[in-house]
């Protein structure tokens, strides 16, 4: 096994010290240990984190990145792999801050339309009981009686909460939201496949926040960045990788995005766009594309496409 | 990787098996000490982690020093042994180089970076105030000549403008709380020592303020002040 240096030491250590790094400032060490940027020396940074990885490996811990779903920005942080004896000790939290937290981490996770975060009057509310008597297998069902949970006041929730967000546990969302912090994303993998959260086609990380598949029966989910970024490289549809079904809810937001960049980059206006777009199509969607695109110029904006329930119908989706 | 220099033939178990109780003991201390913040750890609990499962004599010493080669390999961190010192008044009279007392080992995680690339990269600054405080305190405590009664402590903390019965200062908290985190961690230690008056209780440094890097450190430091700001500084130990 390749024996690490104090510059591989250094970058353990900080994550541990400090927590959950964004890539620039973990970058940014990496640079300053080594005179090398991790832009331009990729396969070194590589060398690094796979030496650290493999000495971690060992003891159940990683290195890992992931990227922040409220952000998309990428995040390093070590994590711990295996839940046991020695990982509970981990923790500074109280038995009722901990039901709480898993309260509002199945709150935003089994959101039907993954929005990917609650309202703070939602996270307040949420009844620590129900923790106590969930069947997830946790400690808790051996825990203190529940009147010390129905005693978990509503001044010690906020205090936990705004606890919770310093830990980056969770976040607030820049609508004033509760979502998810890094730290979760990072580490809590295993809790997400537990709660049967559905894990991105693209990517295989949980989706908290994201795209749904327009398909009822399907239960396919795409984060916004992993859409984005199939997008930009394919100009045709994209389809379900599952069921087929035409990704169809993303052709207004797709456009949007294409508008956007072509606004930055003031190469074609509009109307032009939605052409070469047509060309690309078979014939026999390509009426269907016409309705989707002609209503989405003037269809509501992209938000309440998310927010409107799958049973709804949109004039989007006419077949 | 059970430890290069250390010889496990002699124990009649698998490699796999030293290998996942290394791993448990490592990943034991890592978590205690982020829960206990910095607390030093019993070597009892250790030994407790291997003789849970196995039973042969000199297993536990093997492992936690695997261990300790594994937290400096992987981690960079050095699992430094303290040996639980007395309160003075209770070791009166006895030497303190008998080794036939078998006194409490414990350890504590120090990382081994250099001092300007943990201050750089690891040191977190939202716990910066924490150290500053044990700084001051030992350092004071020092001065006094190793042993302070509480009042005169607290006399010098004030003139720092922390108060014994500030509950809720801006930086600290509960200033009581927080020199007893002191103790805790094993900077400080209690000791109540009967006088004509009644009791009175003795903070002394302990084993973790007494431990060589620490120690040196903390000289070095007072050095410092003493020569930047002198007069002061001794008045203040008055």
């Amino acid at each position: 096994m390749p024996s690490l240096n104090w510059k591989h030491h250094a970058l353990v250590q900080a994550l541990m010290t400090r927590g959950p790094l964004k890539e620039k400032d973990f970058h940014a060490i990496f640079s300053g240990l080594t005179g090398k940027s991790p832009g331009a020396h990729q396969g070194l940074f590589n060398e690094y984190l796979l030496n650290i990885n493999k000495e971690l490996s060992s003891c159940q811990f990683e290195l890992r990145a992931c990227r922040d779903q409220y952000v998309g920005q990428v995040c390093y942080g070590v994590v711990n792999n295996v839940a046991d004896e020695q990982s509970k000790l981990g923790t500074k939290y109280t038995v009722q801050q901990i039901a709480f937290f898993k309260g509002i981490l199945e709150a935003i996770a089994q959101d039907v339309i993954a929005q990917g975060s609650i309202s703070n009057i939602e996270a307040l509310n949420i009844r620590l009981e129900n923790q106590v008597l969930s069947t997830q297998g946790s400690q808790l069902l051996n825990g203190p009686l529940p009147a010390a949970f129905r005693n978990f006041t509503m001044s010690q929730k906020e205090k936990t909460l705004d606890e919770f967000v310093q830990d980056q546990w969770l976040c607030c969302t820049p609508d004033g939201k509760i979502g998810l912090g890094v730290r979760s994303c990072l580490d809590l993998r295993g809790w997400f496949r537990n709660l049967d959260v559905p894990f991105c086609e693209v990517c295989n990380e949980a989706v908290v926040k994201g795209e749904l598949c327009q398909n009822e029966g399907c239960a396919v989910r795409i984060h916004h960045y992993c859409l984005k970024n199939k997008f930009s490289r394919r100009s045709g549809e994209i389809l379900c990788p599952r069921c087929g079904l035409k990704w169809q809810n993303q052709l207004p937001k797709a456009e949007i995005l294409d508008e956007e960049e072509e606004a930055n980059d003031a190469i074609q206006s509009q109307p032009a766009q939605r052409p070469k777009r047509k060309r690309t199509k078979t014939n026999e969607t390509h009426e269907k594309d016409a309705v989707g695109c002609g209503s989405s110029q003037s269809s509501v904006p992209n938000s309440d496409f998310r927010r409107i329930t799958r049973s709804s119908s949109r004039p989007a989706s006419q077949r | 990787m059970a430890g290069a220099t250390q010889d496990f033939s002699q124990f009649d178990i698998s490699k796999e098996e030293i290998d996942k109780l290394v791993a448990e003991v490592v990943r034991y201390v890592l978590f205690k000490t982020h829960q206990n913040s910095g607390c030093p750890i019993k070597r009892e609990e250790l030994v407790q982690l291997v003789t849970k499962n196995y039973s042969q004599r000199a297993l536990p010493a093997h492992v936690i020093n695997a261990a300790k080669e594994k937290l400096s390999n992987a981690f960079g961190y050095e699992l430094r042994e303290l040996l639980r010192c007395r309160p003075s008044s209770a070791t009166q009279g006895r030497s303190t180089q008998q080794t036939g007392v078998a006194e409490a080992k414990s350890y504590v995680l120090i990382s081994q970076l250099p001092a300007e690339v943990y201050k750089k990269y690891v040191e977190d600054e939202n716990s910066a105030h924490l150290s500053g405080f044990t700084f001051v305190v030992i350092s004071i405590v020092h001065l006094a000549g190793g042993k302070i009664p509480e009042d005169i402590l607290w006399r010098h903390l004030k003139r720092m403008g922390l108060c014994e019965t500030d509950a809720s200062h801006p930086v600290f908290g509960n200033a009581k709380q927080a020199l007893e985190t002191l103790v805790q961690q094993r900077y400080l230690q209690k000791d109540k020592v009967n006088g004509p008056e009644g009791n009175t209780l003795f903070y002394e440094l302990a084993e973790r303020a007494l431990d060589g890097p620490v120690s040196e450190k903390m000289k070095e430091y007072i050095s410092e002040v003493l020569f930047r700001d002198d007069s002061h500084f001794v008045i203040l130990m008055l």
